[in-house]
């Protein structure tokens, strides 16, 4: 069931009013619809991976109260890493195992020895590197005392599988949404207004921006061999739009009806393609793995503390591994390891942490300077996109090559029967209408808001692409 | 709660409210439309007089010289449509008796495209933006799944196939931008291809022993006294499950098997599609054993 299927306009109500008119006594019925709820949703997958997502949540509740009740330090450990190796082991089976097994029989191949890997028919089961994550954070706070462990299993079991983040999610943490989940919510007006825009809001992402990106992106990608400078670099550019508008889209989505719901959900995005350096794009595109990834990485493993290499080093094995979370593929160890790459010379110089501010503009040179950096930085980030995209290495170079030695600047005509440049005019305007919007969570809400309602589902209606559907990217993660 | 659902009762009634306006201002374009494609030209035409008219998937778009007809005297359009089954093909040829038009022959392309009775998409879209004006098309869709929600949703049916009928298409037509549909009669002359597959494999496929949508077109001339021509095109020499045309034969004895007419693979753009050379001499066949010219 996809957030913007039909199947989930009819499931929306239904829980919705469930929620508020039926099961709105207690937190404790509240809690117990939303997990039946998100049980359902899930299973509209497979089924049968719904065991998994049981077993996970036990496993962790269960592990983090062994951790507290630990006398001790050997016993809490011990809990500690049965909970960690069971989640990465899951997460490596289900998710690794194939590209390992084929990796090191390619190994064995090249140093001239026959090997024949033996791969396991295993299907990915969806958002499974998103829970495994919730109770990951989760256990390792209340190892390390951050939180107490939670008693009441039906609102832990909530906190895991919480139908609007769990298959893409936002990573969320005990310490944000648990607190939330013990209280019984009472419905607020403004607070569902609200989530109403962001779903609104994430629909044009998806559909306008992301799904019509996709067929020129596809269309250029598939066939970059027969593709010209221009239609390249087009490429380029439509899938870093087709990333966001799908990705941030989902996330938009997920916290809009979550808001429904009375739950708040952490940021995912904020404007990062507004970003004037690496080190602000990271703090704006997918907020809540980078967070999770310098809380329980990068900090871990000492941070900056132990002088400028090991900060270097920290930030290269947080990338790649980051790289790696997204998919079994060397594209995005690739993708991570080129982002870690742009980050040295802020490392070096010390300038990570310069662009804290929000951006002001006006007509002066400072100004300028502002929005070439954004340029620069959106350049940055298209390159590493090609190596997210493409599927290979060999060919994500060969691309950047043929960008360069190719000299052709003239229009295409693509696979999908459309010129190549068409889309310019409305990623300009996307780009725009996020521009002057970027101090609000999403442009719909403030004055006039009924008619940028009605504007923004007039687009969707008129301009977004439907038959030909794109599935979240997120989901294959 | 009550303001909230207040609120959402007022954007389901604007979303519904842009849904109308939108349809109508869609519909209305398409009304317009007339150099696009076969189906708005018929659509939109009023009573023609023709000898022949050509019907059946691209292997009738581009197997039919239509010129030659024309040139021996048989007033003569080729509206083959590249993808399209029989469900359109008939549909088609419904438009045009509903338009009063007067037909002495009716070749349809019959071979391949019997082994389904379903739609395709791609194609039947196209003459979705007429539902509520033509009764013909209405009750054609009206045993089709989706049919409540194409019929009764407003602007649904833009939505469900944007790519062939939603915002490019109404704006070229807004711009009367010409494709090349209607060119050369409607026939499409196809190149040698370097690359052409030459090879099909159809050894699955079956003719179904009563297709619903041939049984139509049959019946539709046999009611308007137009001399109905079935024929088998011809394929390229490498086909896996040849005997598909003796099994069409069994189950229709009434079509031409022209399969073999044309056969080294010079005469073909891929497997399943003559060149123009091909085509040619194919056409010169038709005209021959069906017309005498």
């Amino acid at each position: 069931m996809f957030f913007n299927s039909i199947a989930f306009a009819i499931f929306l109500p239904i829980v919705f009013f469930l929620y508020w008119f039926v099961f709105n006594k207690t937190k404790s019925t509240q809690n117990a619809l939303l997990i039946i709820a998100s049980y359902y949703f899930y299973s509209c997958w497979d089924w049968r991976f719904l065991f998994l997502l049981v077993f996970s949540t036990f496993l962790d509740y269960y592990t983090g109260i062994q951790i507290e009740k630990g006398k001790s330090e050997k016993s809490r450990k011990f809990w500690f890493w049965l909970s960690i190796l069971i989640n990465l082991g899951f997460l490596g089976i289900f998710k690794y195992y194939n590209f390992f097994a084929a990796s090191f029989s390619d190994l064995v191949t090249s140093a001239g020895f026959k090997a024949s890997p033996i791969l396991l028919d295993v299907i990915l089961p969806v958002g499974i590197s998103f829970y495994t994550f919730h109770g990951l954070s989760y256990v390792i706070d209340i190892y390390y005392k951050r939180i107490k462990a939670e008693y009441n299993f039906v609102d832990y079991s909530l906190f895991v599988s919480y139908f609007p983040l769990l298959v893409a999610g936002p990573i969320e943490r005990a310490t944000h949404l648990l607190p939330q989940v013990k209280v019984k919510r009472e419905f607020d007006f403004e607070k569902a207004k609200e989530g109403i825009y962001q779903i609104v809001w994430g629909l044009v992402k998806k559909v306008i921006i992301a799904d019509t990106c996709a067929t020129y992106a596809n269309a250029i990608f598939d066939n970059y061999t027969a593709m010209n400078s221009f239609s390249l670099i087009l490429g380029a550019i439509y899938f870093a739009f087709q990333i966001y508008g799908d990705f941030s889209g989902y996330s938009d989505i997920a916290l809009g009806v979550s808001k429904l719901f009375g739950l708040d959900l952490l940021r995912n995005f904020n404007y990062p393609y507004f970003s004037r350096d690496i080190a602000e794009f990271w703090r704006r595109w997918h907020i809540s793995l980078s967070s999770w990834f310098r809380d329980y990485l990068y900090i871990p493993l000492g941070g900056s503390k132990g002088g400028i290499w090991m900060k270097i080093r920290n930030t290269f094995i947080i990338f790649v591994v980051s790289g790696f979370w997204h998919g079994a593929n060397w594209t995005y160890v690739a993708w991570g390891f080129i982002n870690a790459v742009y980050f040295l010379p802020l490392l070096l110089y010390n300038s990570n942490r310069n662009n804290m501010d929000a951006i002001k503009l006006k007509f002066d040179f400072n100004s300028a300077k502002v929005l070439m950096s954004i340029l620069y930085t959106f350049f940055l980030t298209c390159i590493a996109w090609i190596f997210f995209r493409a599927k290979t290495i060999t060919d994500a170079v060969l691309y950047l090559k043929r960008i360069i030695t190719n000299h052709n600047f003239s229009f295409q005509y693509l696979d999908n029967e459309r010129y190549s440049y068409e889309l310019l005019l409305m990623i300009g305007l996307f780009v725009l209408v996020e521009w002057n919007n970027r101090n609000k969570i999403e442009p719909i809400s403030g004055k006039r808001s009924l008619l940028k309602l009605a504007l923004a589902i007039v687009a969707i209606m008129a301009f977004g692409t439907f038959s030909d559907y794109k599935e979240f990217i997120y989901f294959q993660f | 709660m009550k303001k909230f659902l207040i609120y959402t009762a007022w954007i389901f009634v604007i979303t519904v409210f842009i849904a109308v306006v939108l349809d109508g201002l869609y519909t209305y374009v398409f009304l317009q439309s007339k150099n696009r494609g076969k189906i708005e030209t018929v659509f939109n035409s009023e009573a023609q007089k023709y000898d022949v008219i050509i019907l059946g998937s691209s292997r009738a778009n581009n197997h039919f010289v239509s010129q030659m007809f024309e040139d021996k005297g048989l007033k003569t359009f080729n509206y083959g449509m590249s993808g399209g089954h029989l469900f359109e093909a008939s549909l088609l040829l419904k438009l045009m008796i509903e338009r009063k038009y007067t037909i002495k022959n009716v070749i349809l392309e019959a071979d391949l495209n019997l082994s389904n009775d379903h739609e395709a998409e791609g194609i039947s879209s196209l003459f979705l933006p007429y539902i509520h004006k033509s009764n013909v098309i209405k009750d054609h869709f009206s045993s089709q799944e989706n049919f409540n929600e194409l019929y009764y949703i407003p602007f649904y049916r833009y939505i469900k196939y944007d790519g062939k009928i939603g915002f490019r298409e109404t704006y070229k037509i807004i711009k009367q931008d010409k494709t090349n549909a209607l060119d050369n009669l409607g026939y499409y002359p196809l190149a040698k291809h370097k690359n052409g597959n030459m090879k099909n494999n159809i050894v699955n496929l079956n003719p179904l022993p009563h297709n619903k949508y041939y049984e139509e077109i049959k019946n539709i001339c046999k009611a308007n006294n137009i001399n109905f021509i079935a024929v088998m095109t011809p394929m390229c020499e490498n086909v896996k499950g040849m005997n598909y045309f003796d099994k069409v034969k069994k189950a229709y004895p009434e079509i031409y098997n022209y399969e073999n007419v044309v056969a080294e693979d010079k005469y073909f753009s891929s497997c399943g599609h003559m060149t123009d050379a091909g085509a040619r001499i194919f056409t010169a066949r038709i005209l021959k054993d069906f017309f005498k010219k």
